[in-house]
């Protein structure tokens, strides 16, 4: 079992390492993801919602739906542990 | 109202959950109505939106008002809106039902059950609606979380079940965020209109082929596609009755959903094709899922674990569909998704109402329970009926075209490992309907004491949907055509049409 | 080859980062030990996502620029990505969601069978009286 697992583990380690081959190098300014979607985060952060902060701007304005079903994520966890610990007051009706 | 119906259906079941939860510590028999007015209303959200689509075509919903990519949006199309409604009734029935098993099975969990149940919902609708890649990651955590904690309040053996499941699903899902990295590396875009755009540019680029590698994977880990499929028979078997009701026609039919948008819409189907031979390979995966679950089912004793399996069976229809990549074989699938929701949910109702009548589950033992639940074992032959295949249930009709999907694909295999699971699903429905309605001779008369039978028919508020779920299978069946050229025709992609 | 290295190496470490944590889920027995190994994964993944984010050269993506007369054009390739951070962000709090939820199926297993071992559990479980499937 532990073989196995460690051969799934090895495999999948080799599948993404050799994926990372044609990916841009580090801290590439001219890479992809800095050129197609950001820039407009950063350079229309101020004039379009009046927040220096890009990194707020984008998770509460630009990407407020997403912040919305993380709140809804936390909740269910919440609401999840309370429902899986909570005891039986009473243990008649499971003898019943 | 008009405009906002996408966005309307996610967002009313999580409000009331919210709701659900403040009223239930006022007063705990509100959640019950609280949750049925919530699916009630995101399942006439969802009409109006299929409505829309038909009459006016894709819909694009701008959230926040923010152009995409920049922004999140919302793309409603045929296949969207089909699934979406799917979803949002089959919800609404197992809201209706589950009143009787919850105070039964879960009786002072019965405010939170509510509340993971509404969330439940809308993780569900959320995965379908969107039309961005990391919002679906961010619904994709709300279902399978509530996903988990349902399972886990079973019976005995159901905390484990939900851990293993909890493993396996966490795992699907950072493959799929994986795959989502890689995509986003290598185009810096999250749309996933506008990463059909970029991705042909980029087909022969390795990163792309690994991140569609880890969204398979991780997709047919949630869709319990074989041999990725071992969480689902224990999680499934020891769940509550209402959450095995609610999990099993939507999770995996969710799950296939993501696998052809993934691989037809965000990965042109010339590549998810011709380039790399991924429908090749699921077209075998199916084929596997399709017997194995049919042989595993002719083993079990206890009925819930056998429809566990013939699940199993039916998501590798599906697969297949999908892996057949021509027209035929698509519209099947997308058929397919329609009529196994139905045939699951009045499965899995039925067993409900068995397990809340008389307690035991073993097919021996389902003796005379044609005298005492009539209607509820007419929909379990009509059920089995339909997963066998006859006309004019709705099975028959997704079994056709996956039939004639093989032979235009010339795969004469796969025409065999159809017929011959439907032999297998005859001999599975025989033996239940057999017990079901024998009348033991003498010699059994001694062991009648063992017995424990159902006193009287299932309540109403079980029946109803019982009787609904049953009306639906032949009631698809016959309109199937209908649906086809309505619906299903339009939510082919494009390329199989011209194919 | 070594600017290949220097250039890539960031991936790499959090990708071998990911399939300890990986390992760990799957090859190991004990029940809270997948949990970390869960833990583990989700951190690396996190780590690999923002060290794309990352530009040579980059400071913070907070723009501090004088309002009317004092204003001078933002270059993006001066600030860092915005983007995975927020992301991130999220799968973060998702993180910790799923450790929560997951514990509290350990302590119902615990409670059940008062053993943290899968081995242990699984012979303690009444078996379905059919196929080990």
């Amino acid at each position: 079992m532990r073989a196995l697992a460690l051969l799934t583990v090895i495999l999948t380690g080799i599948i993404l390492l050799y994926g990372t081959q044609d990916m841009p190098k580090w801290a590439d300014p001219g890479s992809p993801a800095s050129i197609h979607v950001s820039p407009r985060y950063l350079e229309r952060t101020l004039e379009e919602t009046a927040t220096p902060n890009a990194v707020t701007s984008v998770l509460a304005d630009y990407r407020g739906y997403d912040t919305l079903g993380e709140t809804t994520v936390i909740f269910t966890a919440g609401i999840s542990c309370i429902l899986i610990l909570r005891i039986r007051r009473t243990q008649k009706r499971k003898n019943a | 109202m008009a405009p906002q119906s996408p966005v309307l259906v996610v967002v009313i079941p999580l409000i009331f959950a919210f709701l659900t939860f403040a009223f239930g510590w006022w007063r705990k028999d509100l959640c019950y109505p609280i949750a049925l007015v919530a699916v009630s209303i995101s399942f006439l959200a969802s009409l109006h939106t299929i409505y829309t689509v038909i009459t006016t075509g894709t819909i694009h919903y701008y959230l926040g008002n923010w152009e995409p990519p920049w922004g999140i949006e919302y793309v409603v199309d045929h296949l969207n809106a089909f699934v979406l409604v799917i979803v949002s009734f089959i919800s609404l029935v197992v809201a209706i039902s589950s009143k009787r098993t919850v105070e039964q099975e879960l009786p002072e969990k019965v405010v939170y059950f509510y509340c993971i149940f509404l969330l439940q919902v809308t993780g569900f609708l959320g995965i379908v609606v969107t039309g961005d890649m990391f919002n679906l990651y961010v619904f994709l955590e709300i279902a399978s979380l509530a996903g988990y904690a349902l399972i886990a309040i079973g019976e005995d053996g159901a905390p484990f079940a939900s851990f293993n499941y909890l493993i396996f699903g966490t795992i699907g899902a950072c493959f799929y965020l994986l795959g989502v990295g890689y995509l986003y590396i290598v185009t810096g875009s999250l749309n996933m209109a506008d990463l059909s755009q970029i991705l042909p540019h980029l087909y022969h680029s390795k990163v792309v082929l690994v991140a569609f590698a880890f969204f398979l994977v991780g997709v047919s880990l949630k869709m319990a596609l074989f041999p990725l499929h071992v969480w689902l028979p224990d999680a499934y078997t020891y769940a509550p009755s209402a959450v095995s009701s609610l999990l099993a026609p939507l999770m995996t039919k969710v799950g296939a959903y993501v696998m052809i948008r993934l691989m037809f819409t965000v990965f042109k189907p010339h590549f998810s094709i011709e380039l790399i031979p991924a429908t090749t390979i699921l077209g075998w995966m199916a084929a596997g899922a399709i017997l194995f679950g049919a042989v595993l089912a002719l083993a079990q004793i206890d009925l819930k674990r056998m429809l566990a399996y013939i699940l199993v069976s039916e998501v590798g229809y599906i697969a297949l569909g999908v892996g057949l990549a021509n027209r035929n074989g698509l519209t099947g699938a997308i058929l397919h998704i329609l009529n196994d929701s139905f045939m699951m949910l009045a499965l899995f109702l039925v067993v409900g109402a068995i397990m809340y009548r008389s307690g035991n589950r073993e097919i021996p033992q389902l003796r005379y329970l044609h005298r005492k639940m009539p209607f509820t074992m007419a929909v379990l032959v009509i059920a089995g009926l339909s997963v066998i295949g006859i006309p004019p249930t709705c099975g028959f009709f997704s079994k056709w075209y996956l039939i004639l999907g093989a032979i235009d694909a010339s795969c004469w295999v796969f025409v065999v490992v159809l017929l011959v699971s439907s032999l297998l699903n005859v001999v599975l429905f025989f033996r239940v309907i057999e017990n079901v309605y024998l009348e033991p001779g003498e010699e059994h008369a001694g062991r009648g004491s063992e017995l424990v039978i159902a006193n009287e028919e299932a309540p109403l508020s079980l029946l109803v949907p019982i009787l609904i779920a049953g009306a639906g299978i032949m009631l698809f069946g016959i309109l199937s055509g209908k649906i086809i050229s309505v619906v299903i025709q339009f939510a082919v992609p494009q390329y199989f049409v011209t194919l | 080859m070594l600017d290949f290295i220097l250039s890539k190496y960031n991936y790499w470490i959090y990708i071998i980062l990911m399939m300890i944590g990986f390992y760990a889920m799957i090859g190991k027995k004990n029940l809270v030990k997948k949990i970390i190994g869960i833990n583990i994964f989700q951190t690396a993944i996190i780590l690999f996502f923002i060290s794309t984010a990352a530009k040579s050269g980059g400071t913070l993506p907070i723009i501090e620029h004088g309002q009317g007369h004092g204003a001078h054009a933002i270059e993006a390739a001066s600030y860092v990505n915005p983007l995975p951070h927020v992301l991130m962000l999220t799968a973060i709090v998702v993180m910790v969601s799923t450790l929560g939820v997951a514990l509290a199926i350990v302590i119902a297993i615990y409670r059940r069978y008062n053993s943290l071992e899968e081995d242990e559990i699984l012979e303690k479980r009444k078996w379905p009286r059919n196929l080990l499937f």
